[in-house]
């Protein structure tokens, strides 16, 4: 009962359950739980945060300092990075620039405020790159951009209005980052691209569309059907997956529109909710490992539904479902 | 008060795709909520979109399109008609 590689079931054994269902959806609570930041984690982050924008404004009055990605939703799993951005109050892209660039990332080398200083001035969206002394995050500031902060606002408003996104979303999370398939750069599938893929599935799931099931009582389920559906089914060639704007989502053909053709077929399109015109998985070449990953997780989750179905009560003993396909490798929390 | 309704597309389970001990009846089971007055199921028309083709109206287990994955869907998945809950199939 104290397997380091899924320490999420110490204390917490659900192997009595008639359902076996029912025992992945305490698992993953069970998960979520240990993953979850403690007061003081949470308190040690909106520091870090504080203090930067107050250094940050003292510099620059005329400047506004935000939060974006899984910081600012709340998604974020121990150890994830912080994501700032820097924009002028008249938004007039005043920051936008080399020297800006360079005198911010002095100022937080001159004054401790981080370490392992990175200035990436050569990338298509300039950034400072470092560690926060104190905790020991990793923390990426840019300047002007100003999607990120809508993007934010607009997964707020989804885990809102979409019970269970937000425990499936840090499972698959999970999932990716073991796998190094959360990685952008690397062809993986980024935030963004996974909140939107599992609230399509979600909402579009007869069950969950007909209210007939509350999904917080259903994760384990809900899970293997993630899986099953972009593992197994999914017409990648063919289906984009789209959201009206209500947030709504629906399907729509590849050939309906230019953006979301492509000399390979066999991608990702995913449409941005604020641009019809943009796809925002684009940079998910890695499919073929990403479909892999979710078929296999399919198999394995389901293979054990049916070994612990068939399994007596001795040998259910200190078994975890989840542990097949969710490793933790971090330090014990 | 909630019931439990199993999954019910395999009415054969000793069908030809599976073994008694590997029906997909054993995980694919949800603690359905009760429709009642205050409650009523409604048929999601505009939730319903097909995995295979994209098209509007139907899941994609009924597509008549030709498959696009190659992987094979055996034992029929989430998205199909006969998971709607009863009363609205």
């Amino acid at each position: 009962n104290n397997n380091p590689r899924y320490p999420w079931i110490r204390n917490n054994d659900h192997s009595k359950q008639i359902e076996i269902s029912d025992w992945l959806t305490m698992e993953i609570k069970d998960f979520i739980k240990y993953i979850s930041p403690s007061a003081e984690e949470i308190q040690a982050r909106n520091n870090t945060v504080g203090r930067l924008r107050e250094c940050i404004t003292g510099m620059w009055p005329d400047a506004e300092v935000h939060c974006f990605g899984s910081f600012a939703t709340d998604l974020y799993l121990p150890g994830s990075d912080i994501d700032m951005v820097v924009v002028s109050k008249a938004r007039n892209n005043k920051y936008d620039n080399r020297s800006s660039l360079y005198q911010l990332s002095s100022y937080i080398r001159n004054n401790k405020l981080g370490i392992n200083v990175e200035t990436i001035a050569k990338a298509k969206v300039p950034i400072i790159k470092f560690v926060d002394p104190a905790t020991k995050i990793h923390i990426d500031i840019s300047f002007e951009r100003t999607n990120g902060i809508k993007a934010a606002e607009l997964i707020i408003s989804w885990i809102k209005d979409t019970p269970g996104l937000r425990e499936l979303v840090l499972i698959v999370k999970q999932f990716l980052a073991v796998r190094r398939l959360n990685v952008v750069h690397t062809g993986g599938l980024g935030g963004f691209a996974t909140i939107c893929l599992v609230r399509s599935f979600l909402k579009l799931h007869p069950r969950m569309a007909t209210r007939s099931i509350d999904p917080l009582e259903n994760l384990g389920v809900l899970l293997i059907e993630f899986f099953e559906l972009y593992g197994y089914n999914f017409g990648y060639d063919n289906t984009v997956v789209a959201f009206d704007e209500d947030g709504d989502p629906y399907y729509v053909s590849k050939n309906s529109n230019a953006a979301f053709q492509n000399r390979n077929p066999f991608t990702l399109a995913i449409q941005d909710p604020h641009d019809k015109n943009n796809n925002i998985s684009r940079g998910t070449f890695n499919l073929r490992d990403i479909k892999r990953a979710f078929g296999g997780a399919f198999e394995l989750l389901v293979n054990k539904c049916y070994d612990m179905n068939q399994a007596t009560y001795k040998e259910r003993l200190g078994q975890s479902v989840l542990g097949d396909i969710i490793k933790y490798k971090g330090k014990q929390r | 008060c909630k019931q439990r309704r199993k999954f019910n597309f395999c009415t054969d389970c000793n069908s030809k795709t599976h073994s008694a001990d590997r029906c997909p009846n054993i995980w694919r089971s949800y603690i359905t909520l009760p429709q009642n007055k205050a409650h009523k199921f409604k048929y999601p028309a505009d939730l319903i979109y097909c995995y295979n083709c994209a098209e509007r109206g139907h899941y994609g287990d009924e597509c008549l399109q030709q498959r696009v994955s190659k992987t094979p869907n055996i034992n029929g998945s989430a998205f199909t008609g006969e998971n709607l809950p009863r009363e609205l199939r």
